[in-house]
């Protein structure tokens, strides 16, 4: 039995120390500094997102574990190998190209055998293999095809086969589904995670959309600037962002400026344009912050104080999307959107205009310091 | 109109062809007539002429030095203009722009120009001998061929295929030998072909360098023209005009003449 299948069935270990680790690295293009003492750590068999926005850097952070740049300072470990001037081929880190870069002058199989012939492995072991690594992807019967004639989802599991064939120590993925629709995008991230999972290869995969993040990752790194403001569990980005750019960044959230009043026992007291909101934290009074509330913490009606900040709003548009159904409303002073979502509207409906109570929970209000 | 349209057109481009192509053909004949003056129609067959290319002074060795030289010159400018090509697409160097256009001026200079100034250049740093000079001129001659169709397929190349070697064990030489080289090929071909007729047939820069033991054929069949005006000219350039056939088919076959006109 080979590597491969054994590791199909054998369970993800997972061991405590980091597998990768990435220490006060930086990179700069000119005067543009793209990363700045940059700390990461990937654990054995976990499964990273880096989710940023455009230009942040990812790619960047990509090439520089794979070895095709080089950075100005800093370190990288893979296992207890300090990798940071290893040229990309005594690396053994795998990446699959945002466009997969498949080598159009070589079949399937041969695309998929490159990795191996560069190991000297003798034919048989060879072939044996790559027909594995086109099984575990689905396309066996593809294997004499030529690459050029296949689709955008059929080239995108070559590349990934190409890529795990040779059991790389990290795998490390490039918005791999950009170029493919939503539907089939969706049922790529599902597989993908699969196989990924299931062979337990530590993988970073780099993203801009954050569904794609909190569907398919054990841990996101949020970066913004060339650092990462937050790394964490998907639910723990969503729910405690580390930061204001974080919130604003996955999922969507009504956000209010304000000023800190007073800190009573753990709690804040912020006076905003719509009354006073309180959120677990403590701020010296004065101070600019920002309150926030994820649209469905937020409900309709009244609630008793001790526990809720009630608001007033006024609805101004009702969007219906399936499964749930999204409130705008504004406040007094017009310009704070203030979005809820609801999973079914109250018996006899709601028409725009009208003005309601709001309220959620103190313990879902959120703090931020002011930008 | 489109009938009568159709049919200038047609004889447009069977003008065209007899006014290009007759020339050439003509010599065919003449080269297996009996006669000891070109004349056309011929009188008869005969071979003498054919084996009169092995008697008549210098042919075979200035046929020889051309296909070392073409050959040679062809190889070095492949090697650097291909390096120069990729410093150029992937922007490494300053002034990119500049260099390519530089690597192809020697095509806007006239030959006599290039020639005097290698014979000068040669002289100046003590080159006596006439193969190295000649060797050398002829890879600035070719280099304007290659890099012209080598940069127009390194511009359609897409290089992750070259990150993506890498990642999967190769070297860099290694990933642009096995990636690389294979995806551009016919740019390749195409480029080699032109470089090698030009060294082959490039009379004007030559004419300055060689000397008595060195002679390229183009100025050897001009001597001869000169000496023994016979049909053992129409010999030899029937020789290169099925030579140069067969280089086709042989490169149509190798990567098919419709890629090679594309780059
Ligand atoms: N080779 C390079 N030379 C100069 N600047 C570069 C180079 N590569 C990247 N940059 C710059 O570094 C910054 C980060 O680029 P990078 O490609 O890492 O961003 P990204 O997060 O991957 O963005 P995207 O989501 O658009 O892919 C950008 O400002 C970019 O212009
Ligand atoms: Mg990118």
């Amino acid at each position: 039995m080979s590597a491969l299948t054994a590791a199909t069935e054998a369970s993800v270990p997972k061991a405590a120390a980091a597998h990768l680790r990435i220490r006060q690295l930086g990179k700069r293009f000119g005067s543009n500094t793209v990363l700045r003492d940059l700390a990461l750590s990937v654990e054995q068999g976990e499964f990273v997102s880096l989710l940023g926005p455009s230009g942040c850097g990812k790619t960047t952070l990509l090439r520089l574990i794979a070895g095709l740049m080089l950075p100005d300072t800093g370190t990288i470990t893979i296992g207890d190998r300090d990798l940071t001037r290893t040229p990309p081929h005594k690396r053994n880190v795998g990446v699959v190209f945002q466009n997969y870069a498949l080598f159009p002058h070589l079949t399937v199989a041969e695309n998929v055998g490159f990795g191996l012939r560069n190991r000297k492995m003798a034919a048989a072991e060879r072939k044996r293999r790559v027909a594995e690594a086109l099984e575990l992807v689905r396309m066996q019967e593809f294997a004499e095809r030529s690459v050029t004639v296949l689709s955008g989802g059929q080239q995108q599991r070559i590349a990934v086969a190409r890529a795990i064939v040779v059991e790389p120590a990290i795998l490390l993925l490039d918005e791999p589904f950009s170029a493919l629709d939503r539907k089939l995008r969706e049922t790529m991230q599902i597989e993908l995670r699969h196989i990924l999972r299931n062979l337990g290869i530590t993988s970073i995969f780099v993203t801009h959309d954050q569904d794609e993040a909190l569907v398919m990752s054990d841990r996101i790194a949020v970066m913004n600037q060339g650092q990462i403001e937050h790394f964490g569990p998907p639910g723990d980005i969503y729910t405690n962002p580390k930061s204001l750019f974080v919130l604003e960044f996955v999922g969507q959230s009504t956000r209010l400026p304000g000023k800190v009043l007073q800190t009573i026992t753990g709690r804040v007291e912020v006076e905003t344009p719509l009354g006073h909101i309180r959120a677990p934290g403590s701020y010296l009074p004065g101070s600019r912050v920002v309150v926030a509330a994820r649209p469905e913490a937020i409900t309709l009606g009244e609630g008793p104080a001790g526990e809720f900040n009630t608001i007033k709003a006024t609805l101004t548009d009702i969007v219906y999307l399936g499964a749930k159904t999204q409130l705008h409303f504004h406040g007094a002073a017009q310009d704070e959107a203030i979005q809820v979502d609801v999973a079914r509207l109250p018996i006899g409906g709601l028409a725009p205009g009208a003005e309601l109570s709001l309220r959620w929970r103190i313990a879902d209000t959120m703090l931020f310091p002011a930008p | 109109m489109p009938v009568l349209a159709r049919l200038f057109a047609g004889l447009m481009l069977f003008l065209v062809l007899v006014f290009l192509l007759a020339p050439i053909a003509i010599v065919i004949p003449i080269s297996f007539s009996p006669s000891t003056v070109f004349s056309f129609p011929p009188t008869g067959f005969s071979l003498r002429w054919y084996e009169n290319i092995r008697n008549a002074d210098g042919i075979i060795k200035a046929l020889w030095l051309s296909t070392q030289i073409a050959a040679l010159s062809t190889a070095v400018s492949l090697v650097l203009g291909t390096l120069c090509a990729i410093a150029i697409v992937r922007g490494a160097i300053p002034g990119a722009r500049l260099v390519s256009t530089f690597m192809i001026s020697p095509l806007m200079i006239p030959g006599l120009v290039l020639g005097i100034a290698f014979l000068h250049a040669a002289r100046e740093v003590g080159l006596r001998d006439g193969y190295i000079p000649l060797l050398l001129a002829h890879v600035v001659v070719t280099m304007p061929f290659i890099m012209r169709t080598v940069l127009a397929s390194l511009a359609l190349f897409d290089f992750t295929m070259v990150d993506a070697a890498r990642m999967l064990g190769c070297a860099y030489p290694a990933a642009l030998w096995r990636v690389l080289v294979p995806n551009i090929l016919p740019g390749f071909v195409s480029g080699a072909l032109f470089a090698f007729i030009v060294s082959f047939d490039n009379y004007p820069v030559s004419i300055f360098l060689v000397d008595v033991h060195t002679k390229t054929l183009p100025i050897q069949l001009l001597n001869q023209l000169e000496m023994s005006p016979d049909p053992t000219l129409a010999a030899v350039a029937t020789v290169m005009i099925v030579l140069t056939i067969l280089a086709l088919f042989a490169c149509d076959r190798l990567v098919g003449l419709r890629r090679m006109a594309a780059v």
